[in-house]
């Protein structure tokens, strides 16, 4: 039988090396075979969504073997309703971000490979069945992104490839020191999801609780909970445009993903934590919305718009009910999306233009129509708009949070409203006002960023119309993992 | 079987509005417009309003020999509560014979306009309008209910005003279509009321409920109904005091003037007064006010025609006349004779206002001067001259103050409201193009907009994202641009420190002492 799973993960792995082994004058080789390599992972992930059967809460496609029996480790990979969008999701914007790669003309060779090599550590965290594993594959994210960002990044790179990573290791030594807990108080000894769910039973609530809060400090930095966002605003502005795509489209998910899936295995913390949970939410998504009100850097608006994205996804977990989970799930693929495509569009322009700041523009909509189209159809997408696929993850994370917390939700709507404070006011001020001489030569988008950045948008337009297949998939493992908590 | 076939009856008032929405397509994309898109948009026009008389006169003489159709609900339209409203055609002898009579008046007019318009500008424009007014006439005599033919009644409205503003470039054309329209939504207040009354005390706003209804419960909610209806009729129908909009809406190309103010739409509130007529008996004192009205508006127009020197206005001031006469018989309750004085008028009428614009060809001699007793008595002449004021009166008392409130509302909204809310003002605006080209020379700067808020709510935004922003910079951002990084640095230099220390052989020897201190 072929482990249908493992060769998902290893289709990057092999693209990568195969860049790695071309000869110095097969150069132009090089972005095609990325290109090829990430278009053959995303059609396999959407061939695997054939193999499986949505309506079934179990985890699916499984491959097992065992690491170390001494320490009761295995390479356990599965997927279920949950992380397989994540995963599909995974799949295209490394596609989109590597079609958008075209502005790095320098050490392309490496550049290509760490993008895919990153691709694949990140799908192994959504994969993976295990915690050992995922610790793994959680570190492994850092060195690729360390890379990218220390090498082909701006001005303040090094600086921000450091903070990144030092933050990240920090909070993942209260991971480990949480994990290593979980192993001891498990009584079977082992790290397997499956395992741990089973032991979670027996652990005593205040273990449970310190375990939580170990996880909780290492997955909130990245995704990133106030305040352990310092990392970020640096990073995703340092950072490569294609590179911020993936560090707010993916990166920030795994975070939120591991939080879902530590609420799975230890629900009697969850819901100790979970009032604490949805304050660190809400406070995250005002001040997140707040702040990015105050950036004139564009990249910096978008950094400080996706903490208060990511704290509506901490209200939807923090209320532990299945809206409230589809909700953040949902948010968390829309939020993808959305981001993806604001980083793009706007590196691009970055590109063309050489400023952030968004007083230097001015009335592009004649020069750049297609560019305009598409960044307010993504602005839009931000603030939630009936229609998008934002307003679906809103709207499930509202009713959620309602039924946990009655009309205190209603900060969700202020929210809401600081978003769209600040996204009308990047339109206005990219598009409208006194003309720009300078800007009006701006070349508009070229075919292949049109399809990029089109089916990133096309993608949240589709999702907000018509959420029902989404929805599907996602449902029954959600109510597998809302159903201990009750209602 | 019978109900599809009571479903295709809605065809009949539909066939003119999707004949229209066609002609617009063609106009939208192109296909169908100016001189060689009129004979596709003819066909059109002329051919559903020829379907639907053909349609009328075969459904007049299924009636008229099986009985009448009656009520056919089409399909229900809203239930809230007790409330219950349907999508309902009502045919009976009255909406038949005069459904049948305006589709034949707008068929023949529809076919003269096609030469009349010949390579006019906007003869497409023309036609859509046409066949939606079409589709409004049918609506309003065949509704079942309130609800039905107010929709009827609306569109009748618009389609008056975007006729009369049909040469819109000329001002005093859009001014007067403005009047009209303005004037016809006073009535709209009134039928609006109407159907909210019947809604709210009755539950049902069907022709034939009210009527039976009316007889149940006579009283002060079937008064108010007949009065907002009577109000609404009496607007259309542009009877004393509301009569001054129908002379300023003769603005349109002639044939629309005289299918909407000659003949048709101006016998719209004659038809609704006729529906009413069974309620009217039972309410005589609302029968003499409708009388007096009618009255006044004979006495008003006869005095005013005798003054015109246009062919149209003599025409209208005579349509003002012949419709009060018809008023003052449905008051009196001699709604068959009312009803044969519509139909014989508007034929007439219509044939009349079609043949004016060739008068002037047709007749040797001028028109013939007021006779002398009248030009002799001065006042009369001059209140005449004046048409009775009305429109001076209007805008005295309607028009003025409102426009004095209105202006008050602005001034409180710019100067209390606005400021409150933050609604942006003109500072940041260009207003100049040497603003402009300082811009660009860049000796002129705009002030940075970037998180600055107005009104109470923004300033108050504001003043929090400004403390957060100081928490960001001074907490957050920088102890993790020095911080983690930093504390290594920090933390590092203070280790070095510790082994240059240890590296030297004394601290060493001192270390070994302690220990031994310790130990012992």
């Amino acid at each position: 039988m072929i482990d249908f799973l493992i060769l998902l993960l290893l289709m990057p792995v092999a693209g990568a090396l195969f860049i790695l082994f071309l000869p110095e004058q097969r150069q132009p080789w090089i972005r095609p075979t990325a290109l090829i390599t990430a278009t053959l992972t995303l059609l396999y992930t959407l061939y695997l969504a054939t193999q499986m059967d949505f309506s079934n809460p179990a985890v699916q496609l499984v491959a097992e073997y065992q690491w170390n029996k001494r320490l009761g480790t295995y390479f356990s990979f599965g997927v279920d309703g949950l992380s397989y969008p994540l995963v599909a999701l995974t799949n295209l914007l490394t596609l989109a971000a590597i079609a958008v790669s075209t502005q790095i003309k320098e050490r392309i060779k490496g550049y290509y490979i760490l993008l895919l090599l990153l691709e694949a550590a990140t799908m192994g965290v959504f994969l993976t069945q295990g915690w050992a594993l995922f610790y793994v594959f959680w570190e492994l994210v850092l060195i690729p992104l360390f890379f990218l960002i220390d090498r082909w990044g701006g001005v303040n790179r090094q600086r921000a490839a450091l903070n990144f990573v030092l933050y990240t290791m920090g909070g993942s030594v209260f991971m480990l020191l949480g994990l290593l807990m979980l192993f001891d108080a498990n009584p079977e000894h082992r790290f397997l999801f499956a395992s741990v769910k089973r032991a979670s039973a027996v652990i005593p609530p205040e273990t449970q609780t310190l375990i939580f809060l170990g996880l909780m400090i290492g997955l909130g930095v990245k995704m990133p909970l106030f305040p352990l966002h310092g990392w970020l605003p640096l990073a995703h502005v340092e950072a490569p445009s294609p590179v911020s795509i993936l560090l707010s489209g993916i990166l920030l998910k795994m975070g939120a993903y591991g939080l879902i899936r530590s609420a799975e295995m230890l629900p009697a913390a969850a819901l100790n934590l979970q009032n604490f949970m949805m304050a660190l939410g809400m406070i995250g998504m005002l001040y997140g919305g707040l702040l990015a009100w105050r950036q004139s850097d564009l990249k910096k608006m978008i950094a400080y718009s996706s903490v208060s994205h990511m704290g509506v996804v901490m209200i939807g977990i923090a209320a532990l009910n299945e809206n409230g989970l589809m909700g953040a799930a949902y948010q968390m693929v829309a939020h993808g999306l959305v981001a993806g495509a604001l980083f793009m569009l706007i590196g691009l322009l970055y590109e063309r233009t050489h400023t952030r700041d968004i007083n230097d523009y001015g009335s592009l909509l004649r020069a750049t129509p297609r560019f305009a189209v598409l960044i307010i159809l993504a602005l839009v997408g931000g603030v939630g708009l009936p229609g998008t696929a934002g307003f679906i993850g809103e709207l499930h994370a509202l009713i959620g949070g309602f039924e946990r917390w009655g009309w205190l939700v209603a900060v969700l709507s202020l929210g809401m409203l600081i978003t769209a404070t600040y996204s009308l006011r990047t339109v206005k001020q990219l598009y409208t006002g006194p003309v720009n001489l300078s800007m009006q030569q701006v070349p508009d988008l070229k075919p292949l960023e049109l399809a990029a950045g089109g089916i990133l948008v096309a993608g949240t337009l589709l999702l907000g119309f018509y959420p029902l297949p989404l929805l599907n998939v996602l449902l029954s493992s959600l109510q597998a993992i809302a159903a201990p908590f009750g209602a | 079987m019978t109900e599809w076939l009571h479903r295709l009856l809605l065809l009949i008032p539909l066939l003119p509005l999707l004949a229209g929405f066609w002609i617009g397509l063609g106009v939208i994309f192109k296909w169908n417009r100016g001189e060689q898109g009129e004979r596709e948009t003819a066909l059109l026009a002329v051919g559903s309003a020829l379907l639907v008389f053909l349609a009328l006169l075969g459904l007049a003489v299924y009636s008229a020999v099986n009985g009448s159709l009656g009520t056919i609900i089409i399909s229900r339209w809203l239930e809230s509560g007790n409330i219950q409203a349907s999508v309902s055609l009502l045919f009976d002898g009255l909406s038949l014979s005069l459904a049948t009579v305006f589709s034949f008046i707008i068929l023949l007019t529809l076919h003269f306009s096609v030469n009349y318009l010949h390579r006019e500008a906007s003869f497409q424009r023309f036609f859509l309008i046409m066949c939606l007014f079409h589709t409004a006439m049918l609506l309003i005599v065949l509704g079942g209910n309130l609800m039905v033919t107010f929709v009827g009644w609306e569109l009748a409205g618009i389609s008056s005003y975007l006729l009369i503003s049909y040469s819109w470039q000329r001002e005093y054309a859009s001014t007067n279509a403005t009047r009209a329209f303005v004037t016809n939504r006073v009535g709209d207040a009134g039928f609006l009321l109407a159907i909210f009354m019947a809604l709210i005390y009755w539950g049902n706003c069907d022709w034939e409920a009210l009527l039976v209804q009316s007889q149940m419960e006579p009283g002060l909610v079937a008064n108010l109904i007949v009065l907002g209806l009577i109000l609404a009729a009496c607007i259309k129908s542009a009877q004393f005091p509301f009569s001054a909009w129908i002379s300023h809406a003769l603005e349109g190309p002639t044939p629309s003037s005289g299918v909407f103010y000659g003949s048709v739409m101006v016998h719209a509130g004659i038809y609704l007064l006729l529906r009413l007529s069974p309620m009217l008996e039972q309410m005589p004192i609302i029968a003499w006010l409708l009388a007096a009205m009618g009255l006044a508006t004979v006495v008003y127009a006869w005095f005013l025609a005798q003054m015109q020197t246009d062919i149209k206005s003599s025409l209208i001031f005579s349509t003002l006349m012949q419709v009060g006469m018809m008023v003052v018989a449905i008051a009196a309750g001699w709604t068959t004779l009312a009803l044969i004085h519509l139909v014989l008028h508007a034929i007439w009428r219509i044939y009349q206002f079609l043949w004016s614009p060739s008068f002037l060809q047709q007749t040797s001699s001028p028109a013939p001067a007021a006779p002398a007793w009248f030009q002799n008595n001065l006042w009369l002449h001059n209140a005449c001259l004046q048409r009775f004021w009305l429109d001076r009166l209007a805008d005295t008392f309607l028009v003025k103050p409102t426009r004095l409130l209105a202006h008050e509302a602005q001034l409180f909204d710019q100067q209390v409201v606005d400021r409150l809310t933050g609604t942006p003002s003109h500072t940041n605006v260009l207003s100049t193009l040497v603003q402009m080209q300082a811009l660009q020379t860049g000796s002129l700067q705009l002030s940075n907009q970037v998180g600055i808020g107005s009104g109470i709510f923004g300033k108050l935004l504001q003043r929090i994202a400004e403390i957060m922003e100081w928490f960001e910079e001074r907490l957050v951002l920088k102890s993790s641009s020095d911080g983690l990084a930093g504390l290594a640095t920090v933390l590092g230099e203070r280790a070095e420190l510790v082994e240059t220390y240890l590296r030297q052989p004394r601290y060493m020897l001192v270390l070994i002492a302690a220990t031994l201190v310790v130990v012992l």
